[in-house]
């Protein structure tokens, strides 16, 4: 039926609310308020689309929905008074028009938006959580406003698939990634760059050395950087491990590292070299063979190797992570369990684990030497450490007092910029020379 | 994996040759090569310099260029010349290709594992340009072939009854390359590889292609990773191989049989179709031999 299609292409007719525009006026509005924007005060669309309100209305019927939409748009525009212009797109989407903010009011008019949305409501005798869905543009220069429009409209979609309940910007939606993870604008350049660092030798490691409480080396610590593009291990690593690329530089430092625990043991000055394995890393069905492959590569005595990984893969049944910690201490690499004390930490497993170190979770050095209760709880597993067999690292140290008190506690080794900071591979050959030379 | 089976009398030199080193590690060459490739104004001059002052590596630079497989006209006399014909991104990996050979001990078992990795690649090349419609590079194709095995001489170095491993998994015409391997190995030659790629810089897809080379599944499943280009990759090279034995009458390896069929369906060729590129072919083949 013709009639039927053309309606269809309409948007549903909606009430009018006091106080909103229609959707036909809506675009007459950002005409003229487009005149009037500045680069410092630019016009801003905010469009607001409430969550699951299809089911408030299966629920409430529409005079119930229609008594939720009444009390919402009430205090939406209360909240903005005389500075927004109010339009109502369709019976669960607002538009505002804003001209008189700047970019950080505008984010902060949005947030303050959804936060009146989601009070909760009465509505027959039951208290109805609202939510909604946020997607702000921003007028450019020269843009027709009917293009900003859409692009709110655009954002708000992005953010009603993400879940809804959230703000997004036009602009800053997520987009895939390389790797089809969605990111945001900024990790899609950190993911950019760190696969421009995988493919062009822009990473390095950098080893920094964990000595005990009589001055020994224990072993040194293998640690990523990314010098090409100036990147620190806080911007690369959360969105390596969010894209997955994590596996590919884990599986890179286990043999680079392994490599230079090869080359330490030729120069005369063997030393475990302990790599972190990434849990994403540790789960891969062949993890076990990328680790033998390195082993083989970099043709390592395989007890100058440990492997750093976080406490919850121990505390983890599945068949594949208790077949790899098998498959990797079959080979004969050293375990140390990571982050130690903050995470899931079962007593009741530790007792199962084959780890040669527990590193402490640096939370606790940070307290120390004043909170006695961190101290406590300290001495009890750096104990507990030394009666199942496992040597304990306090890691972060940074100064005396925390090596006096860590000391005390009766933990074994320690690690942080008291002895030293992470360095480059020449820089800490000199560094264990230096040493030596002291101690002979 | 083809011509590359070591008579059991030269096992235990070859061996010994290669016992003493690591993995070998990236060549400066290329890291000086690669800084350059990244400043605005790359300097050419000084880039053939640093190639020029390695005969060997200039006359197998010039040697490549020159190469029917790439289709470049004219010939090239200088390094120079070579890396302007080539440009700075396929010169670096065909110097990759060079120096990793040069990386590992001479052996005469090891020269024949080169030469038929090298000619793998080189029709590799002529093949990306003649059945992918340019979806892949003929450089690209071409570093790969160089590359795909060399898991192979770090496990015959490292393992003393890899030699036999290789000999049957040569001889498998069911099981997987890499199944083969896993019977008697912790980890099998295409994991190897793929560490050694990695730590050499190589790209993604080479990288990943070298992992699974030996994965019907990967060459049938779009859906999974890695990407069609690096798919395109190894059904490339595994079709090089299997010209390259036709050509020669003689066939090392039951690959063709476990992999051709899906190679051939990714490539979009018909059985006919691969008649034709053997017999036009031919003549590079022997060109260069």
């Amino acid at each position: 039926m013709p009639l039927a299609l053309n309606q269809s292409m309409q948007p549903p007719p909606v009430e009018p609310i006091a106080g909103f525009i229609n959707r036909k006026d809506c675009f007459a509005e950002i005409a003229q308020l487009a005149t009037l924007s500045t680069p410092e005060r630019p016009l801003a669309v905010i469009w607001i689309a409430l969550d699951r309100f299809k089911q408030v209305n299966e629920s409430f019927g529409h005079r119930g929905g229609d008594a939720v939409i009444a009390q919402l748009s009430q205090r939406l525009r209360d909240r903005t008074g005389t500075r927004g212009t109010w339009c109502r797109m369709a019976g669960d989407e607002f538009v505002c028009l804003v001209s008189t903010y700047n970019f950080d009011q505008i984010q902060q008019l949005a947030a303050d938006l959804l936060h009146e949305i989601e009070i909760p409501l009465p509505i027959g005798g039951l208290l109805l959580h609202p939510s909604a869905s946020l997607g702000i543009a921003i007028l450019e220069e020269s843009e027709r406003p009917s293009l900003c429009l859409q692009r709110a409209d655009r954002a708000m979609n992005t953010s009603k698939r993400a879940g809804g309940g959230r703000i997004i910007t036009s602009g800053s939606e997520p987009m895939p990634g390389r790797l089809g993870v969605l990111l945001a604008r900024h990790e899609l350049e950190l993911e950019s760059k760190l696969h421009l660092a995988l493919n062009h030798g822009g990473l390095n490691l950098h080893y920094q050395p964990c000595v005990d409480t009589d001055g020994q080396i224990v072993s040194v610590e293998a640690l990523m950087r990314c010098p090409a593009h100036h990147l620190s291990p806080g911007e690369f690593i959360p969105i390596a491990e969010k894209t997955g690329l994590i596996i590919r530089l884990g599986e890179w430092s286990l043999l680079e590292g392994a490599r230079f625990a090869k080359h330490l043991s030729v120069t005369g000055q063997p030393t475990v070299v302990s790599i972190n394995v990434s849990r994403a890393q540790f789960v891969t069905a062949n993890f076990s063979q990328t680790l033998h492959a390195a082993l083989l590569c970099a043709d390592v005595d395989p007890e100058l190797i440990e492997l750093e990984l976080t406490e919850s893969l121990f505390m983890d049944n599945s068949k594949l992570v208790q077949a790899n910690l098998r498959a990797a201490l079959d080979t004969g690499v050293k375990i140390a369990i990571d982050d130690f004390g903050t995470g899931y930490s079962c007593l009741a497993t530790l007792k199962d684990i084959t780890a040669s170190k527990l590193k402490l979770d640096r939370a606790f050095v940070v307290a120390l030497p004043q909170d006695r209760r961190a101290f406590a709880v300290v001495k009890a597993i750096a104990q507990l450490g030394n009666d199942l067999g496992m040597r304990v690292v306090a890691e972060g140290v940074e100064n005396q007092q925390q090596l006096d008190t860590l000391r005390d506690a009766g933990v074994h080794a320690i690690q942080g910029y008291f002895y030293a900071r992470p360095m480059p591979e020449n820089e800490l050959l000199a560094w264990l020379q230096n040493r030596r030379k002291q101690h002979d | 994996m083809t011509e590359t089976l070591p008579p059991s009398s030269v096992e235990a030199q070859l061996e010994s040759s290669l016992q003493k080193i690591g993995i070998p590690p990236r060549p400066v060459i290329l890291d000086k090569i690669n800084a350059e490739m990244h400043k605005d104004e790359p300097d050419f001059n000084q880039l053939a310099r640093i190639i020029a002052a390695d005969v060997a590596l200039s006359a197998s630079l010039i040697n490549i260029t020159n190469s029917p497989y790439f289709g470049f006209r004219g010939r090239v006399n200088s390094p120079r010349e070579a890396l302007m014909m080539l440009g700075l991104n396929v010169a670096s990996k065909a110097i990759a290709g060079i120096v990793m050979r040069k990386a590992f001990p001479k052996s005469p078992q090891l020269e024949r594992f080169w030469d038929a990795s090298a000619r793998i690649a080189r029709l590799s090349g002529w093949l990306a340009q003649r059945v992918t419609k340019s979806t892949l590079r003929a450089d690209d194709a071409y570093t790969f072939g160089l590359f795909r095995d060399c898991g192979i001489p770090i496990l015959l170095s490292r393992h003393p009854g890899y030699f036999d491993i290789l000999t049957e998994a040569n001889h498998e015409a069911s099981r997987s390359f890499t199944t083969v391997e896993e019977t008697t190995l912790p980890t099998n030659h295409a994991v190897v590889g793929y560490m050694l790629a990695q730590s050499w810089w190589l790209p993604d897809e080479t990288i990943l292609s070298i992992r699974h080379h030996h994965d019907v599944a990967i060459l049938d499943t779009p859906s999974i990773p890695p990407t069609l280009h690096s798919r395109y990759l190894i059904a490339v090279s595994q079709l090089a191989e299997y010209l390259l034995q036709q050509h020669s009458g003689l066939s090392f390896t039951q690959e063709w049989g476990k992999l051709g069929p899906a190679c051939l369906r990714l490539l979009n060729l018909t059985e006919d179709d691969v008649q034709e590129l053997l017999t036009e072919a031919t003549p590079i083949i022997e060109a260069e031999d």
